[in-house]
């Protein structure tokens, strides 16, 4: 008899990992070779904290996993030796919840209700969102490993796309910090939001996590911004942004939307992404107390845990009363600007 | 006795010729001073009567300047009020730019539900496989 999961820890218990990073991916192969990508990112990162010693969880979110093919609960054990099955919560999410939440079939993939579910579940005392292919530069270990992080503040690091030489095998810092790799100028992260690339990183105690109640999943009919009006309602909710003072590393692959944001101008609705000119930074949300599918029924499987299909989970259809408008809050600008479409 | 034949003559309206040279020449005097002074009293009369005028023109000037400057006193307490309308209008455009952004919101969710709902109607409801109208 599946178990129904609670709304995940409520506090703090004494064991909790300095950090949980909460990840999400399938084995269906995005961008070509997703799965090389994302092993190789996780034995360099996971190797790196494990020489600073810091304590960690990996929660992994494979949302809707394909039918015939291998899930990656099932390889990454023998893929990525780094990976300790007890440092590490796997979750497998029943395919019938993307087409029971998506409110634009486009979107094959809603990658924030799946962050949620890692959120929701998650027990370190700070949670990292990020991608499978973003490694964490020496800052972020740094600070990590110091264990500097403070609650009540949301930590963004800026992203480096970088080009590989080719036959690289080996990620070390001499790869990564090369200048001569990067594609491209470095983003900066531009007060107040520090946005651009945010899905790759952002970094915030469980507690506030949970007060904002993850990212939004009201608005359910694009994927691209939602990062963004995550860091809307923070700020609205008086979390301070801040950068944490080093990048992230994310090696380019074709499918990226970094490598071209405009092939669908014009013709936004027919987005894998959605419409990327909706009121990102102009609206805030409140997500329903059921967020991250926390009523979700959960089996047991061997070395991972599977979200079962019931409709119970699943939010409402349309939430109006879960689009407000974000708080203005003195010495910080006004909530964003309208953008006509 | 040059006095007693100076006071006959003048008993018949004479006088010595010295003293009524002197006389004329008094007389001429008098005479060319009283024109110098009427000209003189002419002359300020009228820088009297220009005075006058310019002291007209002024007050004129004072009165019009006085107008203006309450006009523009007028005008800048307009202006400040203009300045107050537009500021509390933009705030008011802001609000509403607020609110406009979060009902495109809505009405991006509502559309996006619809268009679910419509295709998952489609699938429960069978197609009909023949037309049932009649030519």
């Amino acid at each position: 008899m599946p178990r129904r999961d609670a709304a995940g820890p409520a506090v703090d218990s004494p064991d909790a990992p300095y950090v949980s990073i909460v990840l999400t991916g399938r084995n269906d192969g995005y961008g070509g070779d997703f799965i090389d990508r994302f092993f190789r990112t996780l034995r360099f990162n996971l190797q790196e904290f494990q020489a600073r010693g810091i304590t960690y969880e990996l929660v992994f979110v494979e949302w809707g996993p394909p039918h015939g093919r291998p899930l990656l609960a099932e390889r990454v054990f023998d893929e990525v030796p780094e990976l300790e099955p007890g440092a590490s919560a796997w979750y497998a999410v029943d395919s019938q919840y993307n087409a029971a939440l998506s409110l634009n079939p486009r979107l094959q993939y809603l990658e924030f209700p799946a962050k949620n579910v890692g959120i929701r579940r998650a027990r370190g005392r700070f949670i990292l969102t990020s991608n499978c292919d973003v490694f964490f530069g020496r800052r972020i270990c740094d600070v990590l490993e110091q264990r500097g992080l403070e609650p009540g503040v949301l930590y963004r690091a800026p992203r480096h796309d970088i080009e590989l030489p080719a036959g690289c095998k080996v990620i070390d810092w001499n790869v990564l910090e090369d200048p001569a790799v990067l594609a491209g100028p470095a983003h900066r992260l531009k007060p107040p939001f520090m946005g651009s690339a945010t899905g790759d990183f952002v970094l915030l105690d469980r507690a506030s996590f949970h007060d904002i109640r993850g990212f939004n999943e009201v608005y359910r009919v694009a994927r691209i911004g939602i990062d963004r009006n995550l860091l809307v309602k923070a700020m609205s909710a008086g979390i301070r942004i801040v950068d944490i003072g080093g990048p992230v590393y994310h090696v380019n692959h074709e499918g990226s939307y970094r490598l071209n944001p405009t092939a669908y101008a014009g013709r936004e609705q027919e987005a894998p992404w959605g419409d990327r000119r909706w009121h990102s930074a102009g609206v805030s949300y409140v997500n329903g107390p059921g967020w991250g599918l926390s009523a979700a029924p959960v089996r047991e499987e061997y070395r991972y845990h599977y979200l079962e299909f019931d409709w119970h989970a699943v939010p409402q259809l349309v939430d109006l009363g879960g689009v407000v408008l974000p708080v203005a809050r003195p010495g910080h600008p006004a909530p964003g600007r309208y953008v006509r479409k | 006795m040059k006095e007693l034949l100076v006071r006959l003559m003048g008993r018949v309206r004479l006088v010595p010729a010295p003293r009524y040279h002197s006389l004329a020449r008094q007389f001429e005097e008098a005479r060319r001073s009283g024109d110098n002074w009427k000209t003189r009293a002419g002359e300020a009369l009228a820088h009297v009567k220009s005075l006058e005028r310019d002291v007209e023109r002024q007050s004129r000037l004072l009165k019009d300047a006085r107008a203006e400057l309450d006009k523009r006193r007028r005008a800048e307490q307009e202006a400040i009020a203009l300045r107050e309308q537009l500021a509390a209008t933009e705030r008011e455009l802001v609000r509403a730019r607020e609110h406009l952004m979060a009902i495109e919101v809505k009405l991006d969710i509502l559309e996006g539900a619809a268009n679910v709902l419509d295709s998952r109607t489609r699938t429960i409801v069978p197609q009909p496989t023949d037309t049932s109208a009649k030519a």
